[in-house]
């Protein structure tokens, strides 16, 4: 035994599987045209990492919480997740799904979602889904490097006239889809309820909040980082205009001929 | 910009070998990206980054004049071929040609 598992279990662990395959999907996208040839190589590797959560997580939904049932999860069942047609079946956050044609806007959402996300492997590392546990000690250990490549990056940039002003018109264009991220899933309650995670996610939203005014000081006044009041959620289950395409390029090869056996 | 010059090591006996050269706008950035472009299949345990910049360079007209002075490389062959001599006269004779 593993730890708990039911069909709510599964929504909590699917949503943090699409965000993490998603990112990574995006991050890789600029293998070849990113900035210069050294970024290239590790934007596209850090996204790789979060394709390794991605399939992590997605074993531990294929195995229903052991990854490791019959002797480990066929890749043909991780597909099956992450390369799904249907999208009503995807629970991921807008924020991983929008296009962003610049590399102001892949920085700066890279920043804000590895931000949050390591707020998240927090609140489940002491999950009593001991699988959940493991990846999220496995995800810190890369993690801190994704913060510091991110960080590292904005300390150059944010300063310098042209780049600076170029990253804060990012900022004000995603922190809205930024906040979706703490939108719970409906199967978050009884996560909460079975120690599967600590606490819920927008409860952390605060101290995000604090650390995106410290980085980017600057007037976030107009946006609403307050995790009361703000927009109705979607509780994950709409998928955004950006989708669509995103899907069909993840699954290009893929539809070149359904009837193919990988 | 910066060009800096990146040597990596293996633990062990090893020394610090040259793997290449990346571009990195500082320090910290330059650490960073090293560790994705050479260091991304645990290739070695230990790295150095020198800012080329830092590095003193011997041009080649100081280098070279050293170029041309056989006698200063002791590769054994002399020796190597008074011993055969040596060796070939005692077959022949049947005596110690030492």
């Amino acid at each position: 035994m593993t730890g708990p598992w039911n069909a709510d279990i599964r929504e909590f662990v699917l949503a943090f599987a699409d965000d993490e395959h998603l990112m990574g999907q995006q991050h890789t996208e600029w293998i070849g045209v990113a900035p210069f040839l050294e970024e290239d190589l590790a934007f596209s590797s850090i996204g790789q990492d979060e394709l390794g959560h991605a399939a992590t997580l997605y074993a531990i939904v294929a195995g229903e919480g052991d990854p490791n049932r019959e002797g480990g999860i066929d890749d043909r069942r991780l597909d099956a997740l992450a390369f799904d047609p249907d999208p009503s079946r995807w629970r991921s956050a807008h924020l991983v799904e929008a296009t962003t044609d610049d590399w102001a806007h892949a920085l700066v959402r890279h920043w804000l979602y590895d931000t949050a996300e390591q707020l998240r492997w927090e609140l489940v590392a002491e999950s009593t889904l001991e699988p959940l546990a493991g990846a999220a000690a496995r995800a810190e250990r890369e993690e801190w490097f994704h913060r510091r490549h991110a960080d590292g990056l904005l300390d150059v940039l944010l300063p310098a006239p042209g780049a600076g002003d170029r990253l804060r018109a990012a900022l004000t264009d995603l922190l809205p889809l930024a906040v979706g991220l703490f939108d719970p899933v409906a199967g978050e309650v009884q996560a909460v309820a079975s120690g599967v995670t600590i606490a819920p996610f927008d409860s952390r939203m605060p101290e995000w909040a604090d650390r995106v005014r410290a980085r980017f000081d600057g007037d976030l006044s107009s946006i609403d980082l307050s995790p009361s009041d703000r927009a109705t959620p979607t509780g994950r289950t709409t998928r955004s205009n950006a989708f669509g395409p995103l899907l069909s390029r993840m699954r290009e090869v893929l539809d070149l001929d359904p009837a193919a056996i990988w | 910009m910066k060009r800096y010059e990146v040597f990596l090591k293996k633990d062990g006996r090893d020394e610090y070998r040259h793997a290449g050269s990346l571009d990195a706008p500082d320090d910290e950035l330059a650490l960073v990206l090293a560790r994705e472009s050479y260091l991304r299949r645990a290739e070695a345990d230990r790295l150095w980054l020198v800012d080329r910049e830092h590095l003193v360079v011997g041009n080649t007209d100081f280098v070279a004049p050293n170029a041309d002075k056989p006698h200063r490389h002791n590769d054994g062959e002399r020796i190597a071929e008074r011993r055969k001599r040596l060796r070939e006269a005692q077959k022949y004779t049947g005596e110690d040609a030492s």
